[in-house]
C-alpha cells in the first residue's frame, strides 16, 4: 500500500516576493522524498517545514479546505491554473501526476486586479465588489413563499447549479491572456437568470456586474477558452454567452427609473 | 447604449458584427473568383459587372471600410486594455489539456497580418495594372491576365498562401467566436461549433488558394 | 462563586414556547435600529445570515472573517444537505418528528426547547434559501427533491448534489453582499478576533488583528455576535479546513464567557483514511453515501486480501448485522463506533484502519450512471485523493473529527454568560447534545443567524441601557495592549520546535486519549502530558518571521495555543461525565459496545467557567436538562 510506493524529489522555482510593493523572483528549492499520496500543498508543507527549521521564512500560499471547494488555493504550476490536471484544484492536486526529477515552475496568479500580496498569495477581493455590486437577489429573510410553490423545470435547475458551484478561486482570469474576469461573473449571471427568482433583477444585474467587472480592471473576453480548461468546477463557456446576451438584453430593454413619490 | 459600447462585452459585440461583414465579403469574394475555373471571359464579366454598379459598389465599399475600420481600432483598443489588465507574462505557459489553441491566442498577430494582406491586396489587384480586354462587344478590364501575371511570381505566391492560412486560422476562431460573443452559444452546439467554423474557414480560404493554382496549371499547359 | 445557569427557556407547552416568546420579546423601532451596532465574527452560514438579516433589519453591522472572502467560510465544505420538516415527501415528517429525532439522536443531552425551536425554523430555512436563488436538487416536476440521512427514517434532506453547503454558503453570502452593497453591512475580510472587550459586564467590542497588515484594531459595538465555527482542529487531523479555530471563543471563554460540553466531539464514520505522516488534513466522505452504499469489513481476522478478493460470505455486513432496523443509516456516533470496533479486533480492510464502503449492489441494481448521477463528484474526489477507482472497488473509510457539539454556553436566547455576547452555529453548544444528526449542522448555522437573532438581539437592545463608548476606553486600550503583548511573546521565544509540530503533538494526545474511546487512566494522562506540552509550547516554539505583514506561523502559533488549552479542558470534562453519550464514549460505561448513559448524575449540561489562568483549573458549573416530551430512554437503532 501507501508505504511501499517510491517517493520522489522534485526541484521547485517559486515566485518569493515579500509585499506588494516589493520586486519578486524566483528562488530554488528541493522537496525531496515526496510521498506520491501527498497533495500539493503537504508536499509544500513539508518544504516550508525545512525552510522554517533553518530560520528562513515560508513560502506563502492561500489555502483553506483542501477539499477543492473553498477556492482559496491557486497558483501556477508550469503555467497552468491549478497545475496539469483537469478539474482540480491545487490542494486535491496529488503528487502521483508528477514525475520523479521533474521541476515545477510555481507563480502567483497574475492579473492587474488581483495585485500580489506575498509570494504565491494575491488578492481576489475584486470578486467580492462584483458580487456585491449584483449577484444576489434581494429578498429579506422572512420574506419567503414556500419552496415549491414555484416548480423550476429540472434542467433549468440543474444549469443553474453548474453555473453555481464556481468556487471564485480566480484560475480563469488567472489563466486568461487578457485576465478576463467573464467566467466568473457569467456564471453568477447565467446562475441568477435561470432561475424564476432570479428575474425581478435580471436586467439590472447584468448591466451592474458587467459594469463592475470592468471598473475593476480585467480585461475582455477573447473566447480562448483558456478560463474553462482551467476551472477546476469545468464552468462552462455557455455562461459568458449567456451574459453577453443578457447585457444587449438588458441594455435595449431598461426601463428608465421614475424617482419621486414615496421612497420604498 | 455608450455604456454597452464602451464595455468590453459590448466591444466583442462590436468585433462580432464587424468581423461578419467581413465573413460574408470574404465568402462572396471567394466565390466570385471561382468562375475563374469556369471561363476567363466570365471571370473579368463578373468583376466588370461589380464596379459597374456604382451605387452597390460605393454602398459595399464604404460598408466594408467602415466594418475594417471599427474591426481594427476596437481590437487595438481591446489589445491595449487586455495588456494592462493581464500585467506580468507567466515565466513558463500552459501546456497540455489546460493550453489554449493557437489560433485563438495570436487573433492580433493574424489580424495584423491579415490586415497588411488587405492593403497590399488592393494596390495589387484594384488599384494594380489595368489592362483592357473585350467581352461581348463590351470593353472591360482584364483581370484575368493580371491574376496570371501575378500569380506567376512565386514570392508573391508563397506570401499569398501564408497571408491565407493565417486569415483561415483567424476566420475559424472569429466564426466559432461570434456565437459565444453574441450569447448564441447553447451546450449542444458546443461540439459541432468547432467543425462549422473550421469547415467555413477552410471552404474559404480553399477557395482563394484555387486562384494560384489555377494559374499554375494554366501555366504548365 | 457559583452561578445558576438560567436557559431562560420560556413557559408554555413545547410547540408554542418560540411564538409566545417572539410576541413577549421587546423590540426596537426602526429609528432607533440604525443607532445600534453588533460586531459579527465569523461570515459561514449563522454568521454571514446573521450578518444579512441585522442589515436588513436596519442594526449598523461590521462583519469580519480571518479568510480573504467571506465566501471562504468553512461552511462551504459540507456535502450532504439540510434537514428541515417539510414532509414534501408525505412519508410522515412533521415538525415534532424533527424535533424527536434530534433529541434523540442528540442522545438526550440538548435542551428540548432550543432543539423545538430548531425544527419550527427548518422549514423557513428552505423556503429562504430557494427564494434567494440557491438552486437546491429538484424532480423532473419542478419540486425539491429529498434524501435520507442518517437517524432519521424519513426523507428530509434537501440537497444540491454534493455541494449543499457550498450553495446554502453562497446563499447567505449573496444577501451579505447586498447589505454591504446597501451599507448596512461593512466587511472587513482578513481579520482574526484576538480579544473580547468587556466594559461594565457587557460584551462592547473587540480587539482585531489585521492578517495582511499585523495591525491590531479596535471595534466598538453594541453587541457581538461570535459564529466562528468548531473547534475539530484540535484533533490535528479533522475534516476542518485549515483556519478553523477556537481562538474567537476562546478569548471569549477567557473573558468570562463559559464554555459548555467540551468533550462532546463528533467522529464522521466516513472519511477517507489518514495515509501519511504529511497529511495536513481528512476528507469527508458525506453521510449521504450511506443510503446507497453498504458499510462492511473482513469476517476473517487479520485478513489482508482487497476487497475484490473476499467473497460474500466472508464480508461482516456489521452495521445491518448490528441495527437491522437502520442499517448503514445508523447514526454517526455508533457507525463511527462500531468501525472502530472492527479495526481493534483485527478486521480492518487490508489490514489497516479502515473498514469498506461497497456501491458494488448498487450499481449493479441501479447502473453506474444511476450511482454517478447521485455521487459523482464525490466518487471523482475519492479517485483524485487516493487514486483509486470506487466504481470498481470499494472505497476504504474511517471515522474521523469532523464537528463539535460543545461550545460557548448559550441560554434560549443564544446569548452567552456575558451579557451581549451572542453565539451561533457550531461555535455554541446548543441544539445537537451529544450527537449531531447529519445534515442538522446547515441547518442549526441558518436557523440562529436568519432567524433567531434578529429576534433575540433586538430584545436585548430594547431591554438594556447601553452607554455610549469609544475604543479610547481604557477596556479597549488594555485589550489591545494584552494582545500585543501575547504576540510577542510567540515572536520572542525562538525556541526550536516550529508550530505545526507542537499541533501534531496536541492532536495526537487528543486522537488517542480524548478521541472515538476514553477512559479515566488516558485522560489522566492526557492531562498532565498536554500540561507539559503548554509549558514547553511557550518556552520552546519557533515563530519565524515579525509581527507586521502577512505572518502565516504567527496566526498559528495563536490558534495552538488556544487549542492546546481547550485541549486540557476537554479531557477534564471528559474526565468528570462518567457515562458514555453521543460522540463522548467512556470504555467503563458501555453494554455490549453501546453507550451507556447515567441520566441520574449526568443528564445535565456542564459549562466550564476560566478562573484567569491556564494553570488554574477551571470551575465546572451545570445545568439540568430536563425532558418532559422526549422521554428519557435508551437509544436503540437496533
Amino acid at each position: 500500500m501507501a508505504s511501499a510506493k517510491a517517493t520522489i524529489n522534485l526541484k521547485l522555482k517559486v515566485w518569493r516576493q515579500k509585499d506588494n510593493k516589493s520586486q519578486g523572483g524566483f528562488k530554488e528549492y528541493d522537496a525531496k522524498n515526496v510521498s506520491p499520496d501527498a497533495s500539493f500543498l503537504e508536499m509544500l508543507d513539508a518544504v516550508n517545514e525545512e525552510l522554517i527549521k533553518k530560520g528562513e521564512e515560508p513560502i506563502l500560499f492561500d489555502h483553506d479546505c483542501r477539499e477543492g471547494i473553498c477556492g482559496s488555493c491557486g497558483f501556477m504550476i508550469n503555467g497552468n491554473a491549478h497545475g496539469p490536471q483537469k478539474s482540480t484544484t491545487v490542494c486535491q492536486l496529488h503528487m502521483r501526476v508528477f514525475k520523479d526529477g521533474e521541476t515545477l515552475v510555481l507563480e502567483p496568479w497574475r492579473a492587474s486586479a488581483f495585485p500580489i500580496l506575498k509570494d504565491l498569495v494575491v488578492d481576489r477581493s475584486a470578486f467580492d465588489r462584483i458580487i456585491k455590486s449584483g449577484g444576489y437577489i434581494s429578498v429579506n429573510t422572512g420574506n419567503a413563499q414556500d419552496a415549491n410553490n414555484i416548480p423550476i423545470p429540472k434542467p433549468d435547475a440543474d444549469e443553474a447549479f453548474m453555473s453555481a458551484t464556481c468556487i471564485g478561486c480566480g484560475a480563469c482570469v488567472a489563466s486568461c491572456k487578457n485576465a478576463s474576469a467573464a467566467l466568473f461573473t457569467s456564471a453568477k449571471i447565467q446562475h441568477m437568470a435561470l432561475l424564476p427568482q432570479g428575474q425581478v433583477e435580471r436586467a439590472q444585474r447584468a448591466l451592474d456586474m458587467t459594469a463592475q467587472m470592468d471598473a475593476e480592471g480585467f480585461g475582455a473576453c477573447s473566447t480562448t477558452g483558456a478560463c474553462s480548461a482551467a476551472c477546476p468546477k469545468d464552468i462552462s463557456l455557455i455562461n459568458i454567452a449567456t451574459m453577453n446576451r443578457e447585457l444587449l438584453k438588458a441594455t435595449i430593454t431598461k426601463k428608465e427609473e421614475h424617482t419621486g413619490g414615496g421612497d420604498g | 447604449m455608450f455604456d454597452f459600447v464602451k464595455s468590453t462585452v459590448g466591444r466583442k459585440y462590436i468585433m462580432g458584427i464587424s468581423g461578419l461583414v467581413w465573413m460574408g465579403f470574404v465568402l462572396s469574394h471567394m466565390a466570385g473568383n471561382m468562375l475563374i475555373l469556369v471561363s476567363p471571359d466570365l471571370y473579368n464579366a463578373y468583376g466588370h459587372a461589380i464596379v459597374s454598379n456604382k451605387p452597390l459598389l460605393y454602398g459595399a465599399e464604404s460598408v466594408l471600410v467602415l466594418a475594417l475600420i471599427v474591426h481594427v481600432t476596437t481590437a487595438i483598443s481591446l489589445t491595449i486594455e487586455n495588456r494592462k489588465a493581464k500585467g506580468s507574462r507567466y515565466a513558463v505557459s500552459a501546456s497540455g489539456e489546460k493550453a489554449s489553441t493557437l489560433a485563438s491566442r495570436t487573433m492580433g498577430m493574424q489580424g495584423s497580418v491579415v490586415l497588411a494582406f488587405i492593403i497590399l491586396h488592393l494596390a495589387t489587384f484594384k488599384y494594380g495594372t489595368h489592362y483592357d480586354t473585350v467581352v461581348n462587344g463590351v470593353q472591360m478590364r482584364d483581370l484575368h491576365r493580371l491574376i496570371g501575371e501575378v500569380f506567376q511570381q512565386p514570392g508573391y505566391v508563397l506570401w499569398y498562401v501564408v497571408a491565407l492560412i493565417l486569415l483561415m486560422f483567424h476566420l475559424s476562431h472569429g466564426a466559432s467566436s461570434i456565437f459565444q460573443s453574441f450569447g448564441f452559444l447553447e451546450r449542444k452546439m458546443q461540439k459541432g461549433l468547432r467543425k462549422f467554423a473550421w469547415t467555413y474557414a477552410i471552404i474559404v480560404v480553399a477557395g482563394f488558394l484555387s486562384q494560384p493554382a489555377y494559374v499554375y496549371l494554366l501555366r504548365g499547359k | 462563586m457559583s452561578v445558576k445557569l438560567d436557559s431562560k427557556i420560556p413557559g408554555g407547552s413545547i410547540d408554542e414556547k418560540w411564538t409566545k416568546h417572539k410576541f413577549n420579546m421587546k423590540l426596537v423601532n426602526p429609528a432607533n435600529k440604525r443607532k445600534h451596532s453588533v460586531i459579527v465574527i465569523g461570515t459561514g452560514l449563522a454568521g454571514a445570515s446573521a450578518a444579512a438579516s441585522l442589515g436588513e433589519l436596519g442594526y449598523k453591522v461590521k462583519a469580519f472573517c480571518v479568510h480573504e472572502s467571506p465566501r471562504r467560510a468553512h461552511s462551504v465544505a459540507a456535502q450532504g444537505g439540510i434537514n428541515a420538516a417539510k414532509n414534501y415527501q408525505n412519508d410522515g415528517d412533521s415538525v415534532y418528528r424533527l424535533f424527536y429525532d434530534t433529541v434523540k439522536g442528540g442522545d438526550f443531552r440538548a435542551r428540548e426547547a432550543n432543539v423545538h425551536r430548531l425544527a419550527e425554523v427548518s422549514v423557513n430555512i428552505i423556503d429562504q434559501a430557494v427564494a434567494s436563488g440557491v438552486p437546491l436538487a429538484r424532480e423532473y416536476g419542478g419540486l425539491l427533491s429529498n434524501r435520507s440521512f442518517g437517524g432519521s427514517q424519513v426523507s428530509r434532506t434537501f440537497y444540491a448534489r454534493g455541494q449543499t453547503g457550498q450553495q446554502l454558503l453562497l446563499g447567505a453570502y449573496s444577501s451579505m453582499m447586498r447589505q454591504v452593497d446597501l451599507g448596512t453591512v461593512e466587511l472587513y475580510t482578513r481579520r482574526e478576533m484576538l480579544d473580547l472587550v468587556v466594559v461594565d459586564g457587557k460584551a462592547r467590542g473587540v480587539i482585531i488583528r489585521n492578517l495582511l497588515t499585523g495591525e491590531i484594531e479596535s471595534h466598538e459595538a453594541d453587541a457581538v455576535i461570535v459564529a466562528s465555527g468548531g473547534y475539530s482542529n484540535v484533533f490535528y487531523l479533522s475534516t476542518n479546513a485549515m483556519a478553523c479555530a477556537v481562538t474567537a471563543a476562546w478569548k471569549a471563554h477567557k473573558k468570562g464567557a463559559y464554555f459548555a460540553n467540551p468533550c462532546y466531539t463528533q467522529i464522521h464514520p466516513t472519511c477517507i483514511p489518514v495515509h501519511g505522516e504529511n497529511q495536513s488534513k481528512l476528507t469527508l466522505m458525506s453521510e449521504s453515501l450511506r443510503n446507497d452504499g453498504r458499510v462492511w469489513a473482513p469476517a476473517k481476522q487479520g485478513d489482508k486480501r482487497t476487497a475484490n478478493e473476499i467473497p460474500d460470505a466472508e464480508r461482516d455486513y456489521y452495521l445491518e448485522r448490528v441495527y437491522p432496523s437502520f442499517g448503514n443509516l445508523a447514526p454517526r456516533d455508533v457507525a463511527s463506533r462500531q468501525a472502530k470496533y472492527r479495526v481493534d479486533e483485527g478486521h480492518g480492510a487490508l489490514g489497516e484502519k479502515a473498514v469498506f464502503l461497497d456501491f458494488r449492489d448498487s450499481i449493479k441494481r441501479l447502473g453506474e450512471d444511476k450511482v454517478a448521477e447521485r455521487y459523482g463528484n464525490l466518487f471523482q474526489m475519492y479517485e483524485k485523493i487516493t487514486g483509486e477507482n470506487p466504481y470498481k472497488q470499494p472505497m476504504r473509510i474511517f471515522p474521523a473529527p469532523h464537528y463539535t457539539m460543545g461550545g460557548l454556553w448559550v441560554d434560549y436566547n443564544l446569548e452567552s454568560t456575558i451579557p451581549g455576547l451572542f453565539v451561533a452555529g457550531e461555535a455554541n453548544f446548543s441544539d445537537h447534545g451529544a450527537n449531531r444528526l447529519g445534515a442538522s449542522a446547515l441547518m442549526q448555522g441558518l436557523a440562529d443567524g436568519y432567524f433567531v437573532l434578529p429576534y433575540t438581539i433586538s430584545n436585548y437592545f430594547a431591554n438594556t441601557k447601553l452607554e455610549k463608548i469609544t475604543t479610547t476606553n481604557d477596556a479597549f486600550k488594555h485589550a489591545a495592549n494584552e494582545t500585543q503583548n501575547d504576540l510577542n511573546k510567540f515572536l520572542s521565544v525562538k525556541g526550536s520546535r516550529t508550530v505545526e509540530s507542537f499541533h501534531k503533538e496536541l492532536g495526537h494526545i487528543m486522537w488517542e486519549k480524548c478521541g472515538m474511546a476514553r477512559d479515566k487512566a488516558g485522560l489522566t494522562e492526557a492531562i498532565s502530558k498536554i500540561q507539559n506540552l503548554r509549558k514547553e509550547f511557550h518556552s520552546n516554539v519557533n515563530v519565524p518571521g515579525e509581527g507586521k505583514g502577512i505572518n502565516n506561523e504567527l496566526e498559528k502559533a495563536g490558534r495552538v495555543a488556544d487549542f492546546i488549552e481547550l485541549g486540557e479542558l476537554m479531557c477534564r470534562d471528559a474526565l468528570v461525565r462518567e457515562e458514555s453519550c453521543g460522540g463522548h464514549f467512556r470504555s467503563e460505561h458501555q453494554v455490549d459496545g453501546e453507550a451507556k448513559r447515567d441520566d441520574e448524575k449526568f443528564c445535565h449540561v456542564a459549562a466550564w467557567e476560566w478562573n484567569g489562568s491556564a494553570d488554574k483549573t477551571q470551575t465546572r458549573h451545570q445545568e439540568e436538562l430536563t425532558f418532559e416530551n422526549v422521554h428519557l430512554a435508551t437509544r436503540s437503532y437496533k
